[in-house]
């Protein structure tokens, strides 16, 4: 059908030359054909590229804009480029890492709910899905801001008994500061991490050698929580409570002081963020968990397992095996699409960046800097969640 | 009476087998009905209060965005070509029953209902008119002998939407692409992503999955690369850098930003397509070209009369959900300073201090838009999964 008769007349010819009769010669002259086509577009262009400033050393010189989200790095607007840049990374990674973290658990408790026998449950998911699936992302982060910025404004924000500030300025909630005595505490917290660890392996073993129970849960848990509250007790409490305040200043302009301030953008970001891949997540969850043989759900009742226990040591544990390679490309979309922060104003990674090409230009090599960040970005979650992959596909099934 | 008393006891039994199972199960219901309860009166309290003169006025805008007046007629030409399309596919190769019918005619009524004036009226009762007649004619007044032919009509038509759509926005001294906007360029936008990115996606999806080693790498590194960066970051590079990377004839490299917009678009959804291809491809057991290679078929033969007609027929919904995608993120394009049909409902309150904290009523206009198209493409596929059967074994 797609041999056309000038097509079969060539390839009749090449057949009658003996050399080009084989296959192998065929393909590498092809390939060598494709090689030399791509290497002129490759080098046309690469020369056009060269008409362009190429170069990072602009990134050294003062970025000249001020951030309104600064984590972990103390940055001014008299700080490098690079300064700005690191900020940014940090700021994708925050709100990647807490979506991320938030996404999983939406969209577990929703694709198991969408299988409920419960008809409210289930119809309450499916319509979370039908909603929220079909709405582009940015009109979410939109409507989130939207939501955000309508919060009482300062002079009558919600104080809810002192403990907080809600207002269209931000969420500030009540956070724990450390003393200097907090190092000691850590570190016992620490040993206690490392103690119940490996008393939960030994009682592993001895139930798997005893075939009795040995409560390998539940005596790791009691020790871990001891031990840090003696840890506590030991310290004389090694932490203050840093409690939102709103005052008014001299000139009667209101400011909001302490706790840990949750911004508008960054909280619609975070709500557009993992409601609309939690969408996603739920489809996956609910596919794998249809897909395993009923005959595990009969089973884990046959044995007499109440529904949690079903859910949590039975037919969660063997959906993961088809969960997570899905689940690591939504990950890797959220990532992504955490660059829409922009239009909000969140200065990510991204918006950074444009800053920088705003104020400079270099937009081909600031595009390779963003290229680059979000491989790299990608290829840390890839490899975190092949692990965990390895982790849970070890056992044959 | 007895009736009445079955269907209350049936119905008492359904609420009980349903709803309240067990303690923990009645609790939850309550709980979501207490939680349901508090967001629906929230919503009506919204819905009390809302002015929808934000949207009522600028209608116009929201469509068509900035395109000159008298030229609402190719807008409506857009409307009804597409009807004609989409209903004599649905005449042609759909089964809907009665209640699709309601569906589709109580959205369009609120769509109308929206966006429609006095003036428009008779456009409206058009669009009805047009939107029927092809249905109808198609299903009884088709002869057997011609339906073969159609379906070839249909399907180069749809192959065809882009370029018409095109010719009837610019014929006869029509507006340049830059006064293109509203919720009209979002279909041109996405239209044009989906048809180029097809072909396109095709081939590197095919490459991906090659024998030569050559073509495979390179495949794989332009598929890796355009989905490492997100969207917004090539849209950002076309709108600073594409014109230098465009040859110098013909004015290639002044192109309109609506153009850089539909190249990116179109690249971008390459690279998603020929994932979704790929993993087509390889749902295809190897005893299928192991057979086409004893038929003494060449592999461009078996390639495309064996494998790929199967691979796509499996990978449907997944083409259908990634045309979804890519139709969202036309919204996207506010990067490039496009009035889209998000940007046009976000600016407006903004820039009019008659609409001010009139944000949500024309964002909500906007969502439901965009939810109605996605909406209808995703029950599409989900049908079409049905009608071919796939995942049913």
């Amino acid at each position: 059908m797609f041999r056309t008769f000038i097509f079969q007349n060539f390839i009749d010819w090449i057949d009658r030359i003996s050399f080009l009769r084989k296959r192998k010669t065929r393909r590498i002259s092809f390939q060598l054909l494709f090689l030399g086509f791509l290497g002129l577009i490759i080098w046309y262009f690469v020369s056009k590229a060269l008409q362009l400033d190429l170069g990072f050393s602009h990134l050294n010189s003062r970025a000249g804009f001020g951030l309104s989200h600064t984590f972990f790095i103390d940055y001014s607007s008299n700080d490098s480029r690079w300064k700005a840049y690191f900020t940014g990374v940090i700021n994708t990674i925050r709100i990647c890492s807490l979506g991320i973290l938030l996404t999983t658990i939406l969209g577990t408790i929703m694709g198991v709910a969408r299988l409920s026998s419960n008809f409210l449950i289930s119809r309450i998911s499916a319509l979370y899905i039908e909603i929220l699936r079909n709405t582009p992302l940015l009109v979410q982060i939109v409507f989130w801001q939207i939501v955000f910025l309508k919060l009482p404004q300062i002079s009558n924000a919600i104080t809810t008994g002192g403990y907080t500030a809600i207002s269209n300025r931000g969420i500030l909630i009540p956070w724990i500061e450390a003393n200097p005595k907090f190092d000691i505490f850590f570190a016992i917290v620490v040993i206690a991490i490392l103690i119940s660890i490996f008393l939960k392996v030994f009682l592993n073993r001895r139930e798997e050698e005893k075939g009795q129970k040995l409560y390998s849960n539940f005596i790791p848990l009691i020790m871990f929580f001891g031990i840090s509250l003696l840890g506590l007790l030991f310290t004389g409490i090694p932490f203050n409570w840093n409690i939102p305040s709103v005052a008014q200043n001299e000139f009667g302009t209101y400011m909001q002081s302490g706790g840990f301030e949750l911004s508008p953008e960054f909280l619609a970001l975070l709500f557009a963020l993992v409601l609309y891949t939690g969408t996603f997540v739920t489809e996956i969850v609910r596919g794998s968990i249809q897909s395993l043989p009923k005959g595990q759900t009969e089973a884990a009742l046959a044995l007499g397992f109440s529904s949690y226990q079903r859910i949590i040591l039975v037919i969660l544990p063997q959906a993961l095996r088809s969960i997570i390679p899905p689940l690591t490309n939504q990950y890797l979309n959220l990532t992504k699409n955490s660059s829409l922060a922009v239009v909000i104003a969140y200065p990510d990674l991204f918006m950074v960046t444009r800053t920088i090409i705003n104020n400079s230009g270099h937009a081909l090599p600031m595009f390779f800097v963003v290229l680059f960040t979000y491989l790299s970005l990608s290829l840390i979650i890839s490899l975190i969640m092949n692990l965990l992959n390895r982790q849970v596909t070890k056992v044959r099934v | 009476m007895r009736l009445i008393n079955e269907i209350t006891r049936d119905g008492f039994f359904w609420i009980k087998e349903n709803l309240f199972q067990s303690y923990l199960n009645s609790l939850m219901t309550l709980l979501i009905v207490v939680f349901i309860g508090y967001l629906f009166l929230d919503f009506l309290g919204f819905l009390i209060n809302a002015d929808w003169t934000v949207v009522e006025v600028n209608r116009r805008l929201l469509l068509l965005g900035r395109l000159p007046l008298g030229n609402e007629i190719r807008g409506w030409l857009i409307l009804w070509f597409s009807m004609i399309l989409i209903s004599s596919s649905i005449g042609i190769w759909g089964s809907p029953n009665i209640k699709d019918f309601l569906i589709i005619f109580i959205i369009s009524l609120v769509i109308f209902f929206i966006f429609g004036t006095l003036n428009s009226i008779y456009h409206i009762l058009i669009t009805y008119l047009i939107s029927f007649s092809p249905y109808f004619f198609s299903k009884y007044f088709l002869r057997k002998k011609y339906f073969e032919l159609s379906k070839r009509v249909l399907i180069f038509s749809w192959i065809l939407i882009i370029p018409i759509f095109i010719i009837i926005l610019l014929i006869g001294n029509g507006p340049k692409p830059n006064l293109w906007g509203g919720f009209l360029l979002n279909i041109i936008l996405a239209s044009v992503a989906i048809v180029a990115g097809f072909p396109l996606g095709l081939i590197l999806g095919l490459g991906r999955a090659s024998s030569f080693p050559v073509i495979k790498i390179a495949s794989t590194f332009y598929i890796e690369v355009i989905r490492g960066a997100p969207l917004v970051a090539w849209l950002l590079l076309a709108w600073f850098v594409l014109p230098t990377f465009l040859p110098n004839l013909f004015g290639l490299n002044e192109v309109s930003i609506v153009v850089r917009a539909m190249i990116v678009l179109s690249i971008f959804a390459s690279a998603y397509i020929a994932e979704v291809i790929r993993g087509g491809l390889q749902s295809i057991p190897k005893g299928q070209l192991e057979a086409a290679d004893a038929l003494g078929l060449s592999t461009i033969d078996s390639t495309f009369n064996i494998i790929l007609p199967q691979a796509i027929r499996v990978v449907i919904p997944a083409l259908v959900s990634t045309f979804i995608a890519m139709f969202k993120d036309t919204s996207l394009v506010f990067i490039l300073a496009l009035t889209d049909l998000l940007q046009v409902g976000r600016l407006i309150p903004e820039q009019e201090p008659e609409f001010f904290g009139r944000q949500l009523e024309a964002l909500l206009v906007v969502a439901f838009l965009f939810w109605v198209v996605s909406i209808s493409l995703s029950n599409l596929s989900s049908r079409l999964e049905k009608a071919m059967g796939i995942g049913v074994r």
